[in-house]
Formats: C-alpha cells, sequence, structure tokens
C-alpha cells in the first residue's frame, strides 16, 4: 500500500475510467448515503472528498444543517487551495452530524450507514468521509475533527483517521464548531497516503492567525503508555482485541507501562462545557440572511426574524446552543467555563509528562459499534460519555491517530495512539511500521484499477 | 434550572421550542447541567484557563484592502437591493 496516491497518478487509467467511477459510487450512495453531492465532472487526479463543514468553491457546503440550505462558498478553505489541482480531483461533499454535533454520524438528514454492515453506525461527526474512504480503492478525505470526529468514525468504519496538532493545518474556510477545538485531518486507507496529503495542506496562513509554522517532528517512541482511567468502562470484547494488538506490537519491539491520571474523566464535561461556550458563539452568526437560507419576510422585527431563522437548527444545535450560552453567563462563567479551561490547562501539563518519552495507547472507541437502533436510544450524556478515549487528546490540541488494529464479528475495531505536540510525523512512522505486519479489510474497492 | 431562566436563554439565543420539544430539552438540559457540576471536585485553580492548546505567536498583517477577485459571488448567498444586503427590520 506504500505510496498508493503516487502509484495511481503514475498508473495510466482505462477509457472511462471516471465516468464508470462515479456511475458505481452513485448506487452505491443511494445505499449507504455518503454524500450530499458528487461532482459528476470528475475527469482527472486522485479523487478526494471533503466533509460539508469546509468550504469548497462554489460546491453547496451545508455542515449537514438546514440552516446553510443552499450555501455556496465564493472561495475554497486553505486546505482544498493547497492541494495540487494536477494530481487531485474533487469528487464530492460528504455527510456529517450537524455542526460536527454528533458521536454516531446519525444527526443528519438520511445520514451514512456503516460500510460493513448497513443496519450499524458509521461514527461521527467525519460519517461520509469515513464511509468515503472504506468504500473506494484510491481516494483520500479531508475531515475535521474537534472531540473525536475523525478517530471516532475511522474506527467505527474501518480505516485511519489522523488528526494533527491543534493550528498545523489552517482552519480558513472551515465552518466552525469550536474554534479553539477544532482540527482539520486527513483520512486514508495508509499512513502513506495521510502523509503525502498532510504535507500538502500544513502550515501557516495568513488567513487564520491561529495556524502556526513550527517544525513537525519524528521522534519516535518505544514506550507505550495505557493510562489505567481510560480503559475504566471498556467492553470486555474491545479490551480483549485491544490486548491482543498490544501482543503483536510488543513482538515488534514496544513494551507497555501503565499510568494513573485520576482526574482524566473529568475531561470529557469539561470538553463539553468549553466545546459549546465556542458553538454558541459561533453560530450566532446564522440568522437567515446572509448563509444560505433566507427568510425573505422583512416587515419582521430583528428578534422576531432571527428567532424564525434559527428554527431549522436540529435539536442537538439548540441544545449545545442553549447550554453554551448558560456557561458563559456573567453569574456562572469562572464555574464552569473558566474552570473547564484551567482543567485544560492541567491536563496538558499531564499528559505532556508522559508523551516526552512515551505514547498513549488505547483502544479508540471504548464500545463495539451499535446499530443505528442502539444509537438512537442513547442518552446525550451517555452520548457524551461514550467520547471518553478522543477528548482528551482532542481537548489538549495533541496529535492522534485512529488505525485498524482487529475485527470482531466481521466489524472494525481501532486502536488510537497519540503522540506530543508536532511530533505528528512519529505517528505516521508508527502506524507505517503496523502496516507491515497487519492487513486491513475492505468490503469495497470502488475505483480499482 | 428554573422554567423562567430556561425561557431567558432561550430569549438571549434567539430560539423557540415547541411545547413538546420544550420539555424535552429542559429535562435533557437539567440533567447535562448535573453532569457539568461533576468538575466541581477538581483542584485546578493554580492553572490559568488555557484559551488554545499551543502556544500561538501574536500574529498581524498589515491592513491592506484587497480586491476580492469576485465580487458578485460573495453575494449570491443573500437578498440583495443593488450592492447591499436586505435584512429584517431593527
Amino acid at each position: 500500500m506504500k505510496g498508493g496516491i503516487e502509484e495511481f497518478l503514475k498508473t495510466e487509467k482505462f477509457e472511462g475510467y471516471y465516468e464508470e467511477l462515479i456511475v458505481e459510487l452513485e448506487k452505491l450512495n443511494s445505499k449507504l448515503h455518503i454524500f450530499s453531492n458528487i461532482n459528476k465532472g470528475l475527469s482527472t487526479g486522485l479523487p478526494f472528498s471533503v466533509k460539508d463543514n469546509i468550504c469548497v468553491k462554489d460546491v453547496v457546503s451545508t455542515a449537514s444543517s438546514q440552516m446553510l440550505n443552499g450555501y455556496t462558498p465564493p472561495f475554497n478553505a486553505t486546505a482544498i487551495e493547497r492541494l495540487p489541482k494536477e494530481e487531485f480531483g474533487f469528487i464530492g461533499k460528504t455527510k456529517m452530524d450537524e455542526f460536527g454535533f454528533g458521536t454516531f454520524g446519525i444527526n443528519c438528514k438520511d445520514h451514512p450507514l456503516n460500510p460493513f454492515d448497513d443496519r450499524y453506525v458509521t461514527g461521527g461527526s467525519s460519517a461520509g468521509s469515513a464511509v468515503a474512504t472504506a468504500v473506494l480503492k484510491h481516494h483520500i478525505s479531508i475531515a475535521e475533527s474537534t472531540g473525536g470526529s475523525i478517530s471516532c468514525p475511522a474506527a467505527f468504519c474501518g480505516i485511519i483517521g489522523f488528526t494533527p496538532t491543534y493550528g498545523l493545518v489552517s482552519r480558513y474556510g472551515l465552518i466552525d464548531y469550536a474554534s479553539s477545538l477544532d482540527k482539520i485531518g486527513v483520512m486514508g486507507r495508509s499512513s502513506a497516503d495521510i502523509r503525502y496529503v498532510f504535507d500538502k495542506i500544513k502550515g501557516s496562513d495568513r488567513y487564520d492567525t491561529t495556524c502556526v509554522d513550527h517544525p513537525i517532528s519524528k521522534e519516535s517512541r518505544k514506550k507505550l503508555v495505557i493510562i489505567d482511567q481510560l480503559m475504566a468502562g471498556v467492553d470486555e470484547e474491545i479490551a480483549s482485541s485491544f490486548d491482543r494488538t498490544i501482543g503483536k506490537l510488543q513482538n515488534i519491539g514496544y513494551y507497555v507501562e501503565h499510568k494513573s491520571i485520576p482526574f482524566i474523566e473529568k475531561t470529557i464535561p469539561a470538553y463539553y462545557i468549553a466545546s459549546m461556550a465556542e458553538a454558541s458563539t459561533n453560530l450566532a452568526k446564522f440568522t437567515g440572511f446572509k448563509y444560505g437560507l433566507k427568510i425573505n419576510d422583512f416587515s419582521k422585527g430583528y428578534n422576531d426574524f432571527f428567532t424564525e431563522a434559527r428554527n431549522n437548527f436540529g435539536l442537538e444545535a439548540k441544545r449545545r446552543i442553549v447550554l453554551g450560552t448558560f456557561v458563559r453567563s456573567s453569574s456562572v462563567k469562572s464555574k464552569y467555563y473558566e474552570k473547564a479551561l484551567r482543567l485544560r490547562h492541567m491536563m496538558i501539563n499531564a499528559l505532556g509528562v508522559i508523551l516526552k518519552d512515551g505514547f498513549i495507547i488505547s483502544p479508540t472507541m471504548p464500545i463495539k459499534t451499535p446499530t443505528v437502533k442502539e444509537a438512537e436510544d442513547f442518552d446525550p450524556v451517555k452520548e457524551y460519555s461514550i467520547d471518553s478515549i478522543t477528548v482528551p487528546p482532542n481537548f489538549a490540541g495533541l496529535p492522534h491517530i485512529s488505525f485498524p488494529s482487529d475485527y470482531i464479528k466481521g466489524m472494525p475495531v481501532g486502536t488510537q495512539i497519540v503522540a506530543n505536540h508536532f511530533n505528528d510525523y512519529a505517528l505516521l512512522d508508527f502506524v507505517e511500521r503496523w502496516e507491515s505486519q497487519f492487513e486491513y479489510r475492505f468490503k469495497y474497492n470502488v475505483g480499482a484499477l | 434550572m428554573e422554567n423562567e431562566d430556561f425561557d431567558r436563554l432561550l430569549r438571549i439565543c434567539r430560539l423557540s421550542l415547541e411545547k413538546g420539544e420544550k420539555a424535552k430539552i429542559k429535562h435533557e438540559i437539567d440533567g447535562i447541567i448535573e453532569y457539568f457540576n461533576t468538575i466541581d471536585g477538581v483542584d485546578c485553580d493554580k492553572y490559568s484557563p488555557s484559551y488554545h492548546p499551543i502556544d500561538i505567536p501574536s500574529k498581524r498583517r498589515k491592513d491592506e484592502p484587497e480586491q476580492f477577485p469576485d465580487v458578485g459571488k460573495l453575494l449570491r448567498n443573500s437578498k440583495i437591493y443593488r450592492f447591499f444586503i436586505v435584512g429584517p427590520k431593527i
């Protein structure tokens, strides 16, 4: 699989290759609901898909929300602009949980379904991006993570999901969820493909003041650290599978240590406080006359006009706006919002000590992939708690990768590895090593040459 | 949360909820706030709030006007009158 993109670019395609690929993909899309739109004019380059909250010039970009119905950006996000046009061809926008608000990928109209078994969820919020990667043989997806939106669907759909250090990839052109947490990343079928794309899209950007031009290291580690509190509540079969993965890693020279961070479970409510506070301000700009959705009754005063327009948010978005506004209220701001950010600072320090000479390893998700029906029955607090393993690195802005490490009853299982800030290449090296002795499985190979 | 506080929050957010939806969300929000309260016991007061997860050097760019290549496209997502975006009454 090494060098998949370069090999694809060098290979001569048979006549009608792209037309055939689009026909096959449209058929699959009607079954698995992967894309909100497909570019039927694709005729060159490696197909790349884009999560629907990342702007692609002249293509409707809605973050899977009715609130942005029809919004057509006049510019490309920086990450899209930086992909060389002679190498990459845009294939479509992928569905997601509305504005990134969801763990299972079911919080949007006609949500995507798992490519291994369509009774199961895909994971979210980069749901369609994960499915697109799982079904297309030669393809990468530009996705985004706030609290686990790349790792979770990568694990449930059996692909690799890479979330870089916060600030390494410009957020210009991203429809924000939480500005201090959002990270644009890459989903692919091999570490080599992800590295290839990451090298194109990273680097400082004059349009994003939080984007940095920092050297990226590749300091390998032999020590793998398991944080005991992250393993609490992990499903028994997932825990056994994780033990097998650790055994395979020990066979190729890694060793394991256990550490304890007693307060780490508190990072989940702290993360939700911070992310909802930021979301409630970022979503304030959607008022029904500037971004896509239009309320045309201008005889109304702005309060009534805005309130009518904002009825188009889904239930989870409304819930987060209300909660985010609440935790920022002057009377409780220090109790919730500021405390959550102090807790983040403490956690970054604690994780930083561990990551000086080791990687943190864990199952990506504490549960097996749920069915759609099971996921629909989760109440909000239970759903938020499922993010217990993906939230800490996201909250701390640490680079992490979820890679397929096992299959239980035909469904993929992911393992997550976390490195220190800016040690992103070391993670890609680690997964490349894993790939030398583990074969990924895919049910579909649309576009195989 | 008291009902009147909840109603006030909805007004601030410019959100309205159907009667059934309102009771459901209010109940869920009470549960989530209880979950948020679990950070109370964590002693982290000696740490400053981390507004960004990494150090971000202060960056500035010159305040110079730039010509957007296609102004028409900037306005296509709104209802426009001449070159103004039409909005509600203030």
